[in-house]
């Protein structure tokens, strides 16, 4: 029941967010191709924007895949932690205290720079 | 009916207005930030108006038509003090700053209750390169990467990044001159992986951009020290303008721009300066990298050299400013950072200097000779090109310290004299 | 039934709130030092019916389905946000066991939504703006859930009503003091706005929105005030104690919460610079996400 009150929600707002767009796009023909070059205030492009971008932050990326995979044990863990007392933080503690030590090396190794 | 009901609600908003500055376009710049009812908008995009201010040369017309034509639909021109291209005869021209804000405002209304039409295109309706029909599967396209799918090249790889060597494809485009980031009429070819900058080739010069007359004058006969050191401060205070709008400071950077149309000898900066300490703008922005080796620095000359360390002032040599106990401002380390606290600290120094020459019965430079103009010393002919530091200086940097860099140079100025073009423009036509 | 009612509330206060962020944010504007934009109460209506009127720009080769489901989704991802917020002990529209894990999620497809109108555009300004807020979302949504795991220790339970009446005694914003600013500024983040703003800044003309003009830019704008208003009613659950307060009937508490979470978010947007992406990633990494982990300890200890 729940789920089917937020498939609603999601179904109404996404609707509205198209149809606010939709009528304007209908009745608008496609503009000229003068107005449809990329704005590079007055210059031009070589080439299609898209391309094998060079996103500088990947090392990033891949400490973050450590980091979500462990936000999957937290959820259940943080649940039961009032019932498991000092034992979780104790747990706990010692799992973000190395993962405190990664970040420490990886910050040292330069992986938050652009590269 | 429901139309006219939206368009006389759209005809209240406040109007966004997309600003292409030409020479001397920036006199128009500088009431309209401060001016209520119009916003000025960085994308035409954006805009319902296209502000063109100042006289756009010949050869820059062809790019003027490309952002003309990229503002969408329904939008009108205004021309400050510049003609009309042609094609447009139906544009409206205005010569009066003071009458700027209520034309913005009327163009807007009337496009929106229906008065006045869309300007019309100017550009031909074509491809940047033909494919309709064309290529494999008639997009143009040939094998994988090849031929211009949908009128266009695919994006290639061609050389090594500059940074980590990685080969990944780079992007190559002009921009400018009418980048509103960039100094007018700046123009540049770029190539950049990812955002950072992989080449940097200037394809024109930024307008000159007219000093206050009483550098003119100084240089003639002997000019009251106040007026000259406000004229100084006020120079700064609007480039800092510049630079805070885009470090995202706008707020900040109005209300430098508001010191300095109330600049008078008692005024100081001392609010200013807490409150961009305070914001964080020394700290957080994008001020890091820029710095100029000290030949540029030296060739550059004013502020920029100072920041860098090289004592070069032309007032060390006159008298009457010794007498003030005039000495250099020197910053350290050269970089965009130190070019903002040396700025900081020259506007400071000649607000200063203009409330102890008042002090001192109004006194005057002591004649014709080195005058040091806000942006170095006088040149008889504008520095060639101040702007080709910059193929030097950004290859290697991110996209928003690149930018940064660019604000705190001031690579437009290097005349004294009213630009070519401007005598022009002030002609009723 | 009561679910029904507390949708429509929903989207009340999604509109409401949305024209409230817009009046607000030109109210505090007009404070900071811009000049005075004709009446700032009807300013965001007259720019909507502008935007509406505006001709939709269309770019070269643009990826067309993506570029117009983007603003539409991130509208429909904030709409589900606020959909979660209970405003009574009843009255709400879903309270899932899971419901901050749901809101994390949501987190993690706004980053999706921002970069898919960024590169959707085909044009290159647009396309860098979407990647550079790639590196932010990754880099706010540990800080995220480290400090709304923090606010379900003691409720011992991921519902967001349960958040709520655990602060039965004590708020959280006081129990966990680090937890409040640490939220505030991953919100910043996944609205893009002010300081963090580094989808659609100044240096890229706009940015991810550089390209996008008339109706798709309206439903970018009103999205983008409806995040706010999401991240709020969040942020005033998890940390402000929800509809707990005296006298007020509870709806009407929350409101006033976000109100108040709303104008601290609209005058930190206006007072900071836009920092740099590569030290905003650091930034975020080094300095807010040990915070974060400290915060969690602290709220757990706290808990026990």
């Amino acid at each position: 029941m729940e789920l089917l009150t937020l498939l609603a929600v999601l179904l109404i707002a996404l609707g509205a967010g198209l149809a606010l767009q939709w009528p304007a796009l209908r009745r608008q023909p496609l503009p000229g191709y003068s107005q449809r070059a990329p704005f590079l205030g007055g210059g031009t492009p070589d080439s299609h924007a898209w391309n094998r971008y060079h996103i500088r932050y990947y090392p990033m990326t891949l400490l973050l895949i450590a980091f979500e995979m462990e936000m999957m044990f937290m959820y259940p863990w943080a649940v039961v932690f009032v019932e498991k007392g000092l034992m979780a933080v104790m747990e706990m503690g010692m799992f973000l205290a190395i993962l405190s030590v990664g970040i420490v090396y990886a910050w040292r190794e330069g992986v938050f720079k652009w590269q | 009916m429901a139309v006219s009901w939206l368009g006389r609600l759209a005809a209240r908003a406040p109007v966004p207005v997309y600003p292409l500055l030409g020479i001397g376009g920036e006199r128009a710049l500088y009431p309209l930030a401060l001016a209520g009812r119009v916003t000025r908008v960085d994308s035409p995009r954006h805009a319902s108006v296209l502000l063109v201010a100042g006289h756009v040369p010949v050869h820059h017309h062809e790019a003027l038509k490309r952002v003309h034509d990229q503002l969408p639909r329904p939008f009108a021109t205004l021309w400050f003090r510049s003609q009309p291209l042609p094609g447009l005869e139906n544009a409206r021209r205005v010569d009066d700053p003071a009458t700027l804000t209520d034309e913005l405002v009327a163009l807007h209304r009337e496009l929106q209750t229906g008065q006045r039409g869309s300007s019309p295109r100017l550009l031909p309706d074509e491809p940047p390169n033909p494919w309709e029909g064309l290529g494999d599967d008639g997009h143009g396209g040939e094998g994988m990467m090849g031929g211009t799918p949908y009128g266009r090249p695919m994006a290639m790889n061609m050389q090594d990044d500059i940074r980590d060597g990685l080969t990944l494809d780079s992007l190559t485009f002009r921009l400018g001159p009418f980048y509103p980031l960039l100094p007018p009429g700046l123009a540049a070819e770029i190539t950049l992986q990812g955002d950072v900058i992989q080449s940097w080739t200037n394809q024109s010069p930024a307008y000159p951009r007219a000093l206050d007359a009483v550098f003119q004058t100084a240089r003639e006969r002997p000019v009251a020290i106040a007026e000259l050191e406000l004229a100084r401060a006020r120079h700064h205070l609007r480039h800092l303008y510049r630079a805070l709008r885009l470090a995202g400071l706008e707020g900040l950077g109005l209300k430098a721009l508001r010191l300095a149309r109330e600049l008078t000898p008692a005024s100081h900066l001392d609010g200013l300066r807490r409150q961009l300490t305070r914001a964080g703008f020394f700290r957080l922005a994008a001020l890091d990298g820029g710095a100029l080796d000290a030949e540029t620095a030296r060739r550059l000359g004013g502020p920029a050299a100072r920041a860098a360390g090289i004592d070069t002032d032309r007032r060390s040599d006159d008298a009457h400013y010794r007498r003030l106990g005039f000495r250099p401002a020197l910053g350290r380390g050269g970089d965009t950072r130190a070019r903002w606290h040396q700025k900081l600290a020259e506007i400071e120094q000649s607000l200063a200097l203009a409330g102890r020459a008042v002090d001192e019965g109004d006194l005057t430079t002591v004649g014709p000779g080195g005058l040091e103009t806000p942006c170095g010393p006088w040149r008889e002919r504008p520095a060639q090109d101040a702007g080709g530091c910059l193929e030097a200086l950004l290859p290697g940097m991110e996209w928003d310290s690149a930018l940064a860099t660019i604000a705190s140079l001031d690579l437009a100025e290097g005349s004294a004299s009213p630009p070519p073009g401007e005598a022009h423009a002030e002609e009723p036509q | 039934m009561m679910a029904w009612a507390a949708m429509v509330l929903t989207f009340l206060a999604l509109a409401v709130g949305g024209y409230a962020v817009a009046v607000a944010d030109r109210l505090i504007a007009g404070a900071c030092g811009w000049p005075h934009q004709g009446n700032a109460w009807l300013a965001p209506l007259a720019r909507g019916a502008w935007l509406y009127r505006q001709d939709a720009n269309v770019t070269e080769a643009p990826d067309r389905p993506a570029w117009r489901l983007a603003p539409a989704l991130y509208l429909a991802l904030a709409a589900l946000g606020l959909a979660l917020v209970p405003w009574s002990p009843t009255l709400v529209v879903a309270d899932l066991a899971t419901g901050v894990v749901l809101w994390g999620s949501l987190e993690a497809l706004a980053t999706v939504a921002i970069f898919l109108h960024g590169w959707s555009a085909n044009a290159p300004l647009a396309l860098i703006g979407g990647y550079r807020y790639v590196a932010l979302g990754l880099s706010y949504i540990l800080v995220s859930m480290f400090v709304l795991i923090g606010v379900v220790l003691p409720a011992e339970s991921l519902k967001f009503s349960q958040v709520v009446a655990a602060q039965e005694e004590l708020w959280n914003v006081v129990r966990q003091p680090l937890g409040l600013p640490l939220f505030l500024i991953v919100g910043l983040g996944l609205t893009f706005w002010g300081p963090l703003n580094l989808a659609d800044s100044t240096d890229l003309a706009g940015g991810t929105a550089s390209e996008v003009s008339g109706p798709p830019r309206l439903v970018w704008e009103i999205a983008r005030v409806a995040m706010l208003v999401a991240f709020s009613g969040i942020a005033a659950t998890a940390f402000l104690g929800g509809w707990l307060g005296p006298w007020l009937p509870g709806p009407l508490w929350l409101a006033l919460k976000m109100l108040a979470v709303l104008l601290a978010l609209a005058w930190l947007g206006r007072v900071l610079p836009r920092l740099a992406p590569e030290r905003c990633v650091t930034l975020m990494w080094v300095v807010l996400l040990p915070l974060s982990f400290v915060d969690l300890i602290w709220a757990g200890l706290e808990a026990l």
